[in-house]
C-alpha cells in the first residue's frame, strides 16, 4: 500500500534536527527560527524535559502549546522558565562549558563548517543581499560543545569560500585552528541538517562527511547541490521523512502561523518502505 | 604579553578616565526627581553624532516611544549598537537619524539595503553576545575584557577585536574593546521619580547599558512611589545616580509587547513590514511620528482606547512578572 506525503523542506530540516535531541542535554539557541521550532517540537513529540536557554537570557522555559504567532515578541516564548537572566549571563554558561549544544541557521556554510549569517554578492559595504548578521551565532559556534546546523541544500549555500565567515566552524581546518584562534578546546560543528542530508565532520582533516541522505534523495542528488565534494562515510544512511505526527504538531502546535516552517513544498510516495519524489518546487529566494 | 593578530575595524575608542570625570561632573548624587516629558529628556540628552545604545528592542520591551520622539526631534549621525535588536535600525535608518550601525543581529530589507547602497550608513560586524559584553567592559570601568569568541573569524578581521597571547596560560585569547555609548535608551516596568528601576522578565543588556552610558533616559510604565522600592530593594536593577531623565510612558514598548503587561500589536508590525517593501516609509514615519506631538497624542489619535484594552487583555501571563 502506498502513502503519499507532502511537507516543505524547512519541515523535513527541523524534524531531522528534532529527533537528534536528547534530554540529558543542554541547548542553546537563538531566539527564533527553525533551532527554536526544533527543540520545541522535540519538546512536545519525544523529550518533554529537554532544557534550552535562550539568548535574552530566558534559562529552560515551558512554552504552552499552540505557541503564538508571534512568539519571538511574546511573553509564552519565557512562560515558566527557571530563570530570567540576560545576554551575558547566558554567554557565561556557555562559556563555562554547561551547554553541550548550540543550534543555529546558517545562509552559507563551508566544508569546514564555517558558516555565513551576514552578506552574499559584491562587498560588505554594499553587498547585494544583507543578511541580519551574526546574531548571537559566533559565541553560541564557539562556546558550546557541539554545534548543529540547519540550512537548504544548494550550491549557493555549500560553498568553496564564504562571501563572509560570520561565524567559526573548524576554520582552516588545521590541527588546534580553533584554539589558536583564542576558541575553547574541544569545541566544534558536530551535524548539518538539510532537507536532503545529514552531514558530520572528519576528525582527522575536520572537513564535512555526508552521513545520511533523505529516502527521496540520492547521494548524487545531494552532491549537486553542493560546490565542494564532501567526504563520505562509509555507509550513507538514509533518515526519515517528517512524519503524520511530526507534521501535525509542527502546523497546528509549535508553529501554526508557519512563519518558520514554511518553504518548498515536497511530495513523496512511499510504498513497501522505499520512498520516491513525485514532485518538488524549484529553490526560490529563501535564506 | 604580544598582539598575535588585530582586526582593523573602526569603533569607538575606550576612555575610562573620560567617563569617570563625565560620572563627576554630571551625575547627580542627590535624590533628585528626573521626571520630565519624552520631549525635553530626548532634547537634552541625545545630541547628533552620538553613540546611542538601546536594550531590548521594538519588538519586545524596547523604548519605541524614544524612539518616534528622536525621529520627531530629527536627530541626526546616530551610531547605534544593534545588539539582538529587530526593526528598531531600520525604522532609525529610515528616518535618517542613524549613520552607523554596530551589528550584532538586526531586521534587515529594503530600508537598510538602500542605505548602505546610497552610503548613508555604514555597518561594523560585532555579533550580539560581543556587543553586550563590550558594554559589560564599558560597565566595569575598564578599556577592555578578555573573551573566547569572535577569533578566527571575518568578524574579528573587521572589527577592533585583537588576539593576544595570554600572559598567565600563554594561550591565544581574543580582547575586545569596552563600550561605552555616550547615550542609553531603557524601558523599564517601573521605577520612581528619582530612576530607581525595576526591570521583569529576561533583559538583554538593561544593566550593562544603564552602567556603561555616560547619559541614561528611562521610558516607564508606571512611576511609584520612593516608598514601594524601599519596601522591596532587591528589585531594583538600576540604581537613581545613573540615570538622568525619567519619561512617564505607558505603552512606551508599543508596538512591542512589555511582557506581563499588554502583548506586541502584530497588526501594527505587518503595517511596518508592508511599508518597508512598498516603499513607503515616509507615510509610515508621518503617521506615527512626525504627525504627532507626542507619544500619548500618538496612543490617543492613532492606537486608540479600545485597542490598547484589547492588547492589555491579550497579554494573559502576568506570572513571573506582576504576580
Amino acid at each position: 500500500m502506498s502513502t503519499t506525503r507532502t511537507f516543505t523542506d524547512m519541515e523535513q530540516i527541523i524534524c531531522t534536527t528534532a529527533r537528534m535531541m536528547e534530554e540529558e542535554r543542554l541547548y542553546f539557541v537563538a531566539i527564533g527560527g527553525p533551532p527554536l521550532i526544533a527543540v520545541l517540537l522535540s519538546k512536545r513529540l519525544r523529550t518533554p524535559n529537554l532544557t534550552y536557554v535562550v539568548e535574552d537570557g530566558t534559562i529552560a522555559p515551558a512554552v504552552q502549546m499552540p505557541a503564538p504567532a508571534f512568539l519571538i515578541a511574546s511573553s509564552a516564548a519565557g512562560y515558566r522558565a527557571v530563570a530570567w537572566t540576560d545576554m551575558n549571563t547566558v554567554d557565561f554558561h556557555a562559556g563555562l562549558g554547561y551547554i553541550d549544544y548550540g543550534v543555529l541557521a546558517a545562509v552559507q556554510v563551508d566544508q569546514y563548517g564555517n558558516f555565513n549569517s551576514t552578506f552574499v554578492g559584491a562587498a560588505y559595504e554594499r553587498p547585494a543581499r544583507r543578511f541580519g548578521g551574526p546574531g548571537g551565532a559566533n559565541e553560541i559556534a564557539s562556546l558550546c560543545w557541539r554545534t548543529i546546523l540547519m540550512t537548504r541544500q544548494q550550491g549557493r549555500k555549500f560553498v568553496n569560500k564564504l562571501d563572509f565567515m560570520s561565524s567559526p566552524g573548524f576554520l582552516d581546518g588545521s590541527p588546534d585552528a580553533r584554539q589558536r584562534a583564542g576558541l575553547p578546546a574541544d569545541t566544534g560543528p558536530w551535524r548539518v541538517v538539510t532537507e536532503m542530508a545529514v552531514f558530520d565532520f572528519d576528525e582527522e582533516s575536520r572537513r564535512m562527511r555526508l552521513l545520511a541522505v533523505a529516502p527521496w534523495a540520492t547521494v548524487d542528488d545531494v552532491l549537486a547541490q553542493m560546490e565542494f565534494k564532501p567526504l563520505m562515510a562509509p555507509s550513507v544512511e538514509t533518515f526519515d521523512l517528517p512524519s503524520e505526527e511530526e507534521l501535525a504538531a509542527l502546523r497546528a502546535e509549535v508553529d501554526p502561523s508557519g512563519r518558520t516552517i514554511r518553504g518548498r513544498w515536497i511530495t513523496v510516495e512511499e510504498e513497501d518502505g522505499r520512498a520516491h519524489l513525485v514532485q518538488q518546487e524549484a529553490a526560490g529566494e529563501e535564506s | 604579553m604580544s598582539v598575535l593578530a588585530a582586526g582593523t575595524g573602526v569603533f569607538k575608542p575606550p576612555d575610562p578616565d573620560g567617563f569617570r570625570r563625565h560620572v563627576r561632573d554630571h551625575k547627580e548624587r542627590r535624590l533628585v526627581s528626573k521626571v520630565m516629558s519624552e520631549h525635553e529628556a530626548i532634547e537634552r540628552f541625545v545630541q547628533d553624532g552620538d553613540y546611542l545604545s538601546y536594550d531590548c528592542n521594538i519588538w519586545n520591551r524596547g523604548p519605541a516611544s524614544l524612539m518616534r520622539e528622536l525621529i520627531r526631534q530629527r536627530k541626526r549621525d546616530l551610531w547605534i549598537a544593534a545588539k539582538f535588536t529587530a526593526h528598531d535600525a531600520t525604522l532609525l535608518v529610515a528616518a535618517g537619524c542613524v549613520s552607523r550601525i554596530d551589528v550584532g543581529w538586526m531586521e534587515v530589507g529594503r530600508v537598510i539595503h538602500e542605505a548602505m547602497a546610497e552610503g548613508r550608513v555604514q555597518l561594523f560586524e560585532w555579533s550580539n553576545g560581543a556587543l553586550a559584553y563590550r558594554q559589560l567592559a564599558g560597565a566595569l570601568g575598564v578599556p577592555f575584557l578578555p573573551l573566547r569568541y569572535l577569533g578566527g573569524t571575518d568578524v574579528f578581521r573587521t572589527s577592533g577585536t585583537k588576539l593576544i597571547e595570554d600572559p598567565y596560560t600563554g594561550q591565544a585569547v581574543c580582547l575586545v574593546p569596552a563600550l561605552n555609548p555616550d547615550v542609553a535608551l531603557i524601558h523599564v516596568n517601573q521605577c520612581d521619580e528619582f530612576g530607581n528601576a525595576r526591570i521583569f522578565g529576561a533583559g538583554v543588556a538593561p544593566v550593562e547599558t544603564a552602567m556603561a552610558s555616560r547619559k541614561v533616559v528611562l521610558s516607564t510604565e508606571e512611576i511609584i512611589p520612593n516608598e514601594e522600592i524601599r519596601r522591596h530593594p532587591q528589585q531594583t536593577r538600576v540604581p537613581y545616580y545613573m540615570v538622568d531623565a525619567v519619561v512617564h510612558a505607558p505603552f512606551g514598548g508599543y508596538p512591542g509587547s512589555v511582557p506581563g503587561l499588554y502583548r506586541a500589536d502584530v497588526e501594527h508590525l505587518m503595517e511596518f513590514g508592508a511599508a518597508q517593501v512598498q516603499g513607503k516609509m515616509a507615510e509610515y514615519l508621518d503617521k506615527w511620528a512626525f504627525s504627532v506631538s507626542s507619544h500619548e497624542e500618538m496612543l490617543e489619535q492613532r492606537v486608540g482606547q479600545e485597542k490598547m484594552e484589547r492588547l492589555r487583555a491579550e497579554e494573559t501571563i502576568r506570572e513571573g512578572y506582576y504576580e
